[in-house]
């Protein structure tokens, strides 16, 4: 009680004194995520990343003084409830800016609501690019994820290095992401091997519980190598109804999935019944068995499994950790909370991640986020498959239109 | 077209078919003899998929022990099942059928966040037992031993719950509420324990079809809600509360998607769909079921 009256007075004596009050107020973000149903296997370690870097930040002395605070709210995956949260964020919490979203559902409806309410908004996770394609960019919305045209164009170079494969099939999950990225790969696979055929195009729906049909028909077609968009808790299914099928032998492995299979979290849920030896991606490996890991990442790793307790800590917390990191950083260049100032400082803004520099592009407010591929192998010392030789990809990417 | 390929997408099809058969036969089973439309059936699917895992972990956790798992993850949703029942289901026979929906759509939320608060929002994963991992030569296809084996467990568990109703005092009994449970009450027998015991039997069915998908699919959340879609299509196709119905309606199911992305390949949902809109004007009853 005394303790509590204690309290009640000081804030009684820092409110008649404002610039102490002012200090004392926090940087609200609104934190927007999907913690219930599939994706929530995203939303969880990208809030974890997230709650990392606001800890960070905290611990030495916030933003212009001031500490940074996360609003959570579950977002559930679904843009209606996105928008809503959001809307409630703004209006009732009256937070500063929005991070948040997963799905490329969710990410363009709370855009627009960024927009409306002139307030900041970093996506970290969705990669549809209409997103912020000219006609849907406005001064307040910023992406840190990698695209589905970077991932086409890095996952179409992988491919074209097999200099032996004449004919590709391709699967991926029916609906805007896998129809984006699969097109993506096409066009670009079109350009760098002219000589390679597309013979097969599956689209299970996102959720098949059963990929059997698709496989057999697939395989039918006798392929020489795959590219694959199917992600997540779809691509555990698949490779485990695949493998058995003699689908991985038929094609020698020569698979590149683009999906973000090569995460920790999709390793360490397959262990052993990982294909071994396809190509995968990862925003973060976590594991660098090549020894030439960056000493910003080995860092951040170190703080990361301190704060999860986990020895092997998810990669998607990446993202919101970078995100949270870049919010900061445009909040102290422009020396203000303002979203017209911060829009500002964050437009061609360079920052540091754990996993190298990033700039937000001029035009489209977004990093064009290369990816680490690589293959997938089997190591001694880890219980699941581990990507050889982390790969940026593609090393270059300039936009069109 | 070569005949091996047809006969590799048939048996893909009949996969298919015969997983959500396990799964459906629980929904029917309960509609036909209960009356009671249960959207928590995907859940109780959920749970014995969840179970799996954790028994797996507990018993051996390099993949061993799986038979094990199933038995305590079907017993236990099976448990678990009668235990709703006996708590709540039991106020609300008679009533509307809204708040029997409204009960069984809460019952879908709650277990999905007790799922979610005990095992996390991780994607978790069961391997194949040692045993059944590999695959056969059939006709010069590759068949996975695994899913050989589910489309053996289809048939033999349809054939057990027809013997259950039609060849059994306590199927007699299950019929005759079916009919008539006032009726039956009056003459002296225990329906409350009948319901109970149909309701363990169905979600036991759950448990089970949830731990055996375990060794070809993902455990993630949302799995109840994916597979409860299906699993009501399936019933609908072929006629709510028959069992046979029920079965053929997965068979239809299987084959319909297994051949129909071989016609419209980039439209995996349209010819499953299409083909539950004719049905449903054709025969709104279902194909094997009776005019309401």
């Amino acid at each position: 009680m005394n303790c509590r009256f204690g309290l009640a007075l000081a804030s009684l004596l820092l409110s008649s004194w404002p610039l102490a009050a002012n200090a004392a107020d926090t940087i609200k973000i609104g934190f927007p995520i999907p913690l219930s149903g599939p994706v929530a296997v995203y939303g969880q370690p990208v809030l974890k990343g997230a709650q990392l870097a606001v800890s960070q930040i905290n611990a030495n002395g916030g933003v212009l003084g001031r500490k940074l605070e996360l609003l959570v709210r579950d977002s559930k995956a679904n843009a209606d409830e996105a928008v809503r949260v959001s809307r409630e964020l703004i209006i009732k919490d009256g937070v500063d800016f929005l991070v948040g979203t997963v799905t490329s559902a969710e990410a363009p409806a709370v855009s627009t609501v960024a927009k409306e309410n002139k307030i900041v908004f970093l996506a970290p996770v969705a990669e549809s690019t209409i997103l912020t394609d000219p006609q849907h960019i406005h001064p307040y919305i910023f992406r840190t994820n990698s695209n589905t045209d970077v991932e086409g164009l890095a996952s179409a170079t992988e491919i074209a290095r097999w200099k032996d494969v004449k004919t590709v099939a391709t699967i991926g999950p029916d609906y805007a992401y896998g129809r984006d990225l699969i097109a993506a790969v096409v066009a670009n696979l079109k350009k760098l091997r002219p000589d390679i055929q597309i013979v097969d195009q599956q689209w299970p729906k996102l959720g098949e519980p059963d990929f059997t049909s698709f496989i057999t028909a697939q395989m039918s077609k006798k392929p020489d190598a795959v590219e694959c968009a199917v992600f997540a808790g779809d691509f555990i299914t698949f490779a485990k109804e695949a493998a058995p099928l003699g689908y991985f032998k038929m094609i020698d492995n020569r698979m590149v999935d683009s999906g973000g299979v090569g995460t920790i979290e999709e390793v360490k849920a397959l262990g052993n019944d990982y294909p071994y030896g396809i190509v995968a991606n990862t925003e973060d490996p976590v594991i660098w068995t090549s020894g030439n890991e960056p000493p910003e990442h080995a860092k951040y790793i170190a703080a990361l499994r301190q704060f999860t307790h986990e020895q092997y800590p998810p990669s998607w917390a990446v993202q919101g950790y970078l995100t949270v990191s870049a919010l900061a950083d445009g909040i102290r260049k422009a020396g203000s909370t303002n979203s017209d100032a911060v829009s500002k400082a964050l437009i061609g803004m360079t920052f540091d991640t754990p996993i190298g520099k990033r700039t937000f592009n001029v035009k489209f407010h977004e990093t064009f986020q290369p990816e680490f591929y690589g293959t997938m192998v089997k190591e001694a010392a880890y219980p699941f498959a581990v990507m050889k030789d982390p790969e940026l990809l593609p090393q270059s990417y300039t936009p069109t239109n | 077209m070569s005949s091996s390929f047809l006969f590799s997408q048939f048996m893909g099809g009949l996969t298919t078919a015969m997983f959500l058969f396990l799964i459906a036969s629980g929904l029917s089973l309960v509609f036909g003899v209960m009356r009671i439309i249960n959207f928590a059936h995907g859940s109780f699917y959920m749970v014995g998929a969840y179970l799996a895992w954790q028994a797996v972990q507990w018993v051996h956790p390099t993949g061993g022990g799986f038979w094990l798992a199933v038995v305590i993850a079907a017993v236990g949703v099976g448990l678990l099942g009668a235990l709703t029942e006996r708590l709540f289901f039991r106020s609300l026979y008679g009533r509307e059928e809204l708040y029997q929906l409204l009960f069984t759509y809460a019952l879908v939320l709650i277990l999905g966040d007790a799922a979610k608060f005990v095992w996390g929002t991780d994607q978790l994963s069961v391997s194949a037992p040692p045993a059944l991992a590999g695959s056969v030569q059939i006709f010069g296809t590759t068949q996975p031993l695994y899913t050989l084996f589910i489309i053996a467990i289809g048939p033999a568990i349809a054939f057990a719950l027809w013997l259950l109703l039609n060849r059994t005092g306590a199927g007699r009994m299950l019929r005759a509420a079916q009919m008539d449970r006032e009726m039956l009450d009056a003459l002296g027998a225990n329906v409350g324990t009948i319901y109970t015991l149909m309701f363990a039997v169905s979600a036991f069915l759950a448990g089970l079809s949830g731990a055996l998908v375990t060794p070809i699919e993902s455990i993630v959340p949302g799995m109840d809600v994916l597979i409860i879609v299906q699993a009501f299509i399936v019933v609908v196709i072929g006629g709510m509360g028959s069992l046979w119905g029920t079965f053929w309606g997965s068979v239809i199911y299987g084959q319909v998607l297994s051949f129909g992305i071989l016609i419209f390949p980039g439209f995996s949902l349209f010819s499953v769909f299409a083909l539950m809109a004719v049905i449903l004007i054709v025969r709104p009853w279902g194909l094997f079921g009776r005019p309401l």
